[in-house]
């Protein structure tokens, strides 16, 4: 009888973790990471209609971010706090990079891998689950970040090069690369 | 420092180059140790961030947080496609008034009728449901523990249910609240089974007949007796998930009163 809530939940319901991953990483905060999705899945309900046999997931992917950035706005406007993110904060990656001998009490690689993505600004941190973690074409990525294809690159060679610190005695790479 | 097609090289990683690039930058790499490392590493973390970096799928309480939305979201369209009720619908005495009068005696009556002049049972049980998802405001008291929930009727509701989480049978108590019906102060109790929510009303229905089951709006009510107090089941569920949960609480009446 109810056929919009019926295909909503065919379509849009299965890429429930996909919403939720992408929220935490946006976040970092459990509570809040739930907010954001439950009022993405609201928007996307209401706006359900103008899907139109589209690919659900960047779609929804979009909605997600959109939400983390209200709230974030919001949160920003009731503090009357300036951007904390910076969105060119390369200089001070290497900083925060764990030095060689914290590096080797570091024994949990699932932390310094957690450390390191995030410290990586917003916008890379972003292009980088959806492409490794959701498998999203540089396409599909461009649309839920709204960008161009070539920002979507360079966000993700960048994204990828803080991760080089996971190797911090690779061969043939000095470390202090900026 | 980095070599030109280091962006190229990505790419054909990524599989975004057709095959012909993809051949390109295979040969361009062969003879340029930057690339080579460049690729090394980018599926070293790939595996890395695949291997260990994935947070906890959505948990269940967000996922019933969402189904509860859904449902509110279905209950504010079904009332915004329900058309206004007819002139004659309105008591006959307002038909004699015009205008901003009308307006404001129409008004004035939403007010003063509607306690007056209930409806019939199952159209108060449906309101109740629907105000309880609508509000987000299923429990006035949020808790799986009968010692907690119980007591907590005491001096709110005018009688006394029986209370108990059936969770391993599949119907979590959340909790209860009061919620007036039939003139009376009704105790509420609020079940999760899977997506769904079950509102159990329990009142002193007298000789009032009750419906054992019946449909309205696409819920499903359930109502049963157990000695002088009336039960009714509320839920978008089906009825055989309503009757497994009223089975559970005559069962549970049953032993109460030996």
């Amino acid at each position: 009888m109810d056929d919009k809530r019926t295909r909503f939940e065919a379509l849009v319901l299965p890429h429930l973790d996909a919403a939720h991953r992408l929220a935490r990483w946006l976040c970092r905060s459990p509570s809040d990471a739930d907010d954001i999705v439950q009022e993405a899945f609201m928007r996307a309900y209401r706006a359900f209609e103008g899907l139109r046999g589209a690919d659900a997931r960047p779609w929804l992917l979009a909605i997600v971010r959109n939400c983390h950035l209200s709230a974030l706005a919001e949160r920003q406007r009731r503090a009357h706090e300036p951007l904390t993110e910076e969105h060119e904060a390369e200089p001070a990656l290497a900083a925060r990079l764990p030095d060689p001998e914290s590096a080797s009490i570091e024994r949990d690689e699932r932390r310094l891998l957690g450390r390191l993505i995030a410290a990586l600004p917003e916008e890379q941190r972003e292009v980088l689950l959806l492409r490794e973690m959701e498998d999203m074409s540089y396409r599909e990525i461009a649309a839920v970040a709204e960008v161009p294809i070539g920002t979507v690159m360079s966000r993700l060679a960048r994204a990828r090069s803080a991760l080089k610190a996971l190797w911090p005695e690779a061969e043939g790479e000095p470390r202090a690369v900026r | 420092m980095q070599c030109a097609e280091s962006l190229r090289v990505q790419a054909a990683f990524d599989g975004e180059l057709d095959a012909v690039s993809a051949a390109a930058v295979e040969r361009h790499a062969e003879h340029c140790p930057e690339c080579r490392a460049l690729l090394a590493h980018l599926g070293r973390s790939r595996a890395r961030v695949r291997r260990d970096l994935d947070y906890a799928a959505a948990s269940p309480e967000l996922r019933t947080r969402i189904a509860r939305m859904l449902d509110a979201e279905q209950v504010a369209e079904r009332r915004a496609a329900q058309p206004r009720p007819a002139w004659r619908a309105r008591p006959f005495w307002l038909g004699t008034l015009t205008g901003a009068g009308a307006a404001l005696a129409a008004s004035l009556a939403a007010v003063l009728l509607v306690p007056l002049l209930p409806g019939s049972l199952p159209d108060e049980l449906i309101g109740a449901h629907l105000r309880s998802l609508e509000s987000g405001q299923l429990t006035g008291v949020v808790s799986t523990d009968r010692h907690t929930v119980k007591p907590w009727f005491a001096g709110r509701a005018d009688v006394s249910p029986v209370v108990a989480d059936f969770a391993g049978e599949g119907y979590r108590l959340a909790g209860g609240r009061v919620d007036e019906l039939d003139r009376q102060r009704s105790a509420v109790l609020v079940y999760e089974h899977g997506a769904h929510v079950i509102n159990v009303f329990t009142f002193m229905p007298g000789s009032k007949p009750l419906p054992a089951q019946v449909s309205r709006r696409g819920y499903h009510i359930a109502c049963w007796r157990g000695g002088d107090l009336g039960y009714c089941a509320v839920s978008d569920a089906g009825w055989d998930e309503l009757g497994g949960l009223r089975s559970l609480l005559q069962d549970l009446a049953a032993r109460d009163t030996r």
